[in-house]
């Protein structure tokens, strides 16, 4: 029996190592001094460590381009419309038709136009979307971008949902009726607050998904704020075509500046992640 | 409550979606039929899809999607799978320290995991080529751009697939577990007469989700090789967005969107005809109604 | 304010399966009324009609004459305990009682006042500011309770709200409940499958098999005629005795042929000779020295009575023995019947042979 324990803890550790390696490797990037970085042989210990990449810029043909902490214009786009999009995707949205699904319209085909929502490609979707936003005028604005992105926040958060309120007993929600509680009102009052944490698990998915998304926000998007609602990811594209070859102290700089929020966000919502992904498949 | 009753309420909660489904999903795919159809004039034509049927790229592009696909899936499912099995197997004291560090990489940004892999995999002064001793061009090389996406997308999609496997894994009662090892099985024969049957559904639905997310990808080839070198890294969804985008054909681009559409529609269906997922996802109910 | 219940030819079918068939029954005003049967006999599907969170296939209900086969849950002025009580887990024990009666617009004061009267009959009044699942068992069960009474309704159903219960504690509950249903005089229309409760309980009972409505009466009728096979069978514990034997004319006078003994049916006149079943009840068997020869097969001491099996007419017989003497397995003895508690049973029919 000992043995395979060895075999299994060394698996693990090669796995560890494979998953923290690179994160590992662009911190120390991010905190190296450049004579440390474009050096051959890599350095994997750093001996001097220097937080000028957060602030310094980079070259980029002779003009000043941006530097890690000039990301917060794009935060501010990016954190604008993960939140709107993901409040108003579960709330609004999510939460009425995952309820009506459970209860009211248990019809195998609406089951399956959610799945089909949730499959379409962006790639697909982004043409009808670009011409349908410019001709309402809200290209390069928060609510362009939310509109979108609420394409796959209401059938994810739908989905995820209808497992949590086929989990609350019919006997809690017959009793409100009984107890004198129309229809409507048992909603508000008894169910959405008993799946609360399916809301809450809803809400994170769908900001992190709307944190991460690329596609759409380089279609409909061209500049940061105040003028427009670019978000970060499209800082770090930026940064990454024009300094590519230069400036890897201030790109490893802006990813770490980036990687921090949402790795602490996903640390917080994992154990709420698994509950949603797989909920009515295991019963816990 | 009657049927009627209960429907007028139900389509009322189910308003908002509904609403947003005619008019951010049928009027769009509407849209794409229109500019499918019609050529930049205007008028009705079929020259799109007839320039399909011509179209090079777009055969290229199709095999480089489902060797995309295939290899993604294969790293992903395998990796994730045998990680969930491994830390479900071992029992020391240090398994929720291993989860954390598995599951990190999911939280990572993908824009950020492509500035990574940039860094790490650069010939020249990357970690990498120095550890094989060989500086490779790695997205410079028509043969081993697409391999090396790969081995990207699967560094950040392992550890979803071991995450779902992995709550289903601790999910199985551990009483099946004792009744077995009273029963006389031996390790090998509990993991293929317990665990993998428990475990069905949820590599199922596993594999459902991880194929979805593989086929919507776009962001690493967009950032790490713009589709190169030569056309060895473009992907389905990145060359609709480059016929849309970088030719300003939007009526191509359309008829290629609804070509993808069928693709995945015909996958999905597939895939749900083949397997009784459905059931698990709790998507097609068994028994209507209740009793006594 | 008590109210009287009438159900009218209910038939309930789900799709193809039929959970009720044309049920009858008057439920007076202010009885405790025990609907009584196995899982799957519709006992509950009724109980829930009559609430109104289902509707009837075919047939009425009528409370206090007024037919409410479209009237809503809450306009019918029940209130019910479930099985799992079916608090709500995100209020306190106070709003879980209260929310009855802030829905109807009472006012604060009233509320607060009605609230704690309700929790003191209950003797829940301490724990009016915990959450649901804070309480054990017992006391989530006076709370749903008291959240059903605090209305004052004119109807108060139950659906087998004792069986989640541990044993001493069902007791005590069975009884509690009992001289609060005395001392409020509510209609009371309660659900379970336990007829050792539905005796204690009842001042009627209905016995249902598969939707089929059995007999209706008080605990002692059924107890003493049943009209059934099945509520024989299923009333009283140990069960009542069934034994299969013809009923033939023998000399002018009847008697019950069994596979291993003959009965003399003296004083009993029958229409025809057929095939029955006698039952009669465990303490209705006698030991004495003339009778039935028996060989004992198992023993079960209780305490203050024993439970002897026998084998006698082709099944096992269960005997009730009151006396001091210690009986072993494989003694022989002789039994006799206690030939006025004799029933018969038409073996087609199922129905208690009553010439």
């Amino acid at each position: 029996m000992k043995k395979i324990d060895v075999l299994l803890l060394a698996l693990l550790i090669i796995f560890s190592i494979i998953s923290l390696f690179p994160i590992y490797w662009i911190v120390i990037t991010a905190l190296k001094v450049n004579s440390e970085i474009f050096t051959t042989p890599p350095v994997f210990f750093p001996t001097k460590i220097t937080l000028s990449n957060f602030y310094t810029p980079g070259e980029r043909f002779g003009e000043v381009a941006q530097t890690a902490f000039g990301s917060f214009p794009w935060m501010i786009n990016s954190a604008v419309v993960a939140v709107l999009s993901s409040l108003i995707g579960t709330f609004f949205i999510g939460a009425p038709a995952a309820y009506a699904l459970t209860r009211y319209l248990k019809n195998v085909w609406l089951a399956r136009t959610v799945l089909f929502m949730m499959m379409i490609p962006e790639a697909a979707l982004v043409i009808p979307f670009y011409v349908m936003i410019m001709r309402m005028n809200l290209i390069n604005t928060w609510w362009g971008l939310i509109l979108v992105y609420l394409s796959f926040i209401a059938p994810l958060s739908t989905w995820l949902l209808m497992g949590f309120f086929s989990e609350i007993p019919r006997s809690v929600e017959e009793a409100a009726s009984i107890d004198g509680l129309s229809a409507y009102k048992i909603f508000f009052r008894i169910s959405l607050p008993m799946a609360m944490p399916g809301i809450i698990v809803s809400i994170i998915v769908n900001f992190i998904n709307a944190w991460n998304e690329f596609l759409y926000a380089l279609v409909l998007t061209y500049t940061p704020f105040p003028t427009g609602s670019q978000t970060v990811p499209l800082f770090l594209t930026d940064f990454i075509v024009i300094e590519k070859t230069f400036a890897w102290g201030g790109l490893a700089a802006a990813g770490v500046i980036v990687m921090i929020p949402s790795i602490i966000i996903g640390l917080y919502a994992q154990k709420y992640l698994v509950k949603g992904w797989t909920m009515g498949a295991v019963k816990e | 409550m009657n049927r009627r009753q209960a429907t007028k309420i139900g389509l009322v909660f189910a308003a908002p979606l509904l609403i947003y489904f005619f008019v951010f999903f049928i009027y769009p795919i509407f849209l794409l039929f229109k500019y499918s159809f019609t050529n930049s004039y205007g008028a009705f034509s079929l020259n799109n899809f007839a320039s399909m049927i011509s179209d090079p790229i777009l055969s290229y592009s199709l095999i480089n999607t489902l060797y995309y696909y295939v290899g993604s899936v294969a790293i992903q499912f395998t990796g994730g799978f045998l990680a969930a099995i491994v830390l479900n197997s071992y029992s020391g004291r240090l398994k929720s320290v291993f989860r954390l560090i598995l599951y990190v990489p999911l939280t990572v940004s993908p824009i950020v995991i492509a500035l990574m892999w940039l860094i790490i995999f650069n010939p020249t002064y990357g970690p990498l080529d120095y550890i094989l001793r060989s500086p490779i061009n790695w997205f410079g090389s028509t043969a081993l751009a697409m391999p090396t996406i790969i081995v990207a997308n699967g560094w950040e999609y392992v550890p979803f697939v071991f995450l779902i496997i992995y709550a289903g894994l601790q999910a199985v009662p551990r009483q099946y577990y004792e009744a077995a090892s009273i029963d006389g099985m031996n390790r090998w024969q509990m993991f293929r007469y317990i665990t993998l049957p428990s475990i069905r559904p949820i590599m199922l639905i596993a594999f459902l989700l991880n194929s979805i997310g593989i086929l919507q990808g776009f962001t690493l080839v967009y950032v790490l090789t713009n589709g190169g070198p030569g056309f060895s890294t473009y992907i389905l969804s990145f060359y609709i967005y480059k016929v849309a985008f970088s030719y300003f054909n939007l009526h191509y681009a359309s008829a290629l969107s609804l070509l993808f559409i069928a693709i995945i529609g015909a996958f999905v269906y597939a895939v749900l005809k083949l397997t009784s997922v459905e059931k698990y996802l709790g998507l097609r109910r068994e028994t209507e109604g209740g009793y006594g | 304010m008590m109210s009287e219940v009438v159900i009218e030819n209910v038939t309930k079918k789900f799709g193809s399966v039929v959970a009720l068939d044309h049920i009858n029954l008057t439920i007076r005003p202010g009885e405790f009324f025990v609907l009584l049967g196995p899982s799957g006999s519709g006992k509950t599907t009724l109980l829930r009609i009559i609430a109104g969170l289902e509707d009837v296939t075919e047939g009425s209900i009528y409370i206090n004459g007024k037919k409410v086969n479209d009237v809503p849950p809450k306009d019918r002025d029940v209130a019910m305990v479930f099985q799992n009580y079916a608090l709500y887990p995100h209020f306190t024990v106070y709003d879980n009682i209260a929310l009855p009666l802030k829905v109807r617009g009472l006012s604060k004061d009233s509320i607060a006042q009605r609230v704690k009267e309700i929790a003191v009959r209950l003797h829940i009044e301490d724990l009016l500011n915990k959450k649901p699942r804070q309480l054990s068992g017992g006391q989530q069960q006076r709370v749903a309770l008291a959240r059903a009474l605090v209305r004052n309704p004119s109807i108060f159903l139950l659906d087998e709200p004792l069986s989640n219960l541990d044993a001493k504690l069902r007791v005590e509950a069975r009884t509690f409940l009992k001289g609060l249903q005395r001392d409020l005089g509510v209609t009371t229309i309660y659900v379970t499958h336990d007829q050792s409760e539905a005796m204690a309980l009842a001042t009627r009972i209905a016995v249902l098999n598969k939707g089929v409505l059995k007999q209706v009466g008080d605990p002692y009728e059924l107890y003493s005629r049943p009209g059934d096979i099945f509520t024989a069978g299923f009333i009283g514990s140990p069960a009542m005795n069934m034994i299969p034997g013809k009923i033939v004319k023998a000399n002018g006078s009847w008697r019950f042929v069994a596979s291993d003994f003959t009965l003399e049916l003296n004083n009993m006149n029958f229409s025809s000779e057929r095939e029955a079943i006698m039952g009669i009840r465990p303490e209705h068997i006698i030991i004495s020295d003339d009778g039935i020869g028996c060989t004992i097969s198992t023993v079960e001491p209780m305490g203050s009575v024993t439970y002897i099996t026998v084998n006698v007419g082709g099944t096992s017989l269960t005997v009730q023995y009151t006396g001091l003497a210690k009986l072993e397995p494989n003694a022989t003895i002789k039994i006799k019947f206690a030939m006025d508690k004799i029933l018969f049973y038409d073996k087609g029919t199922g129905k208690l042979i009553t010439e």
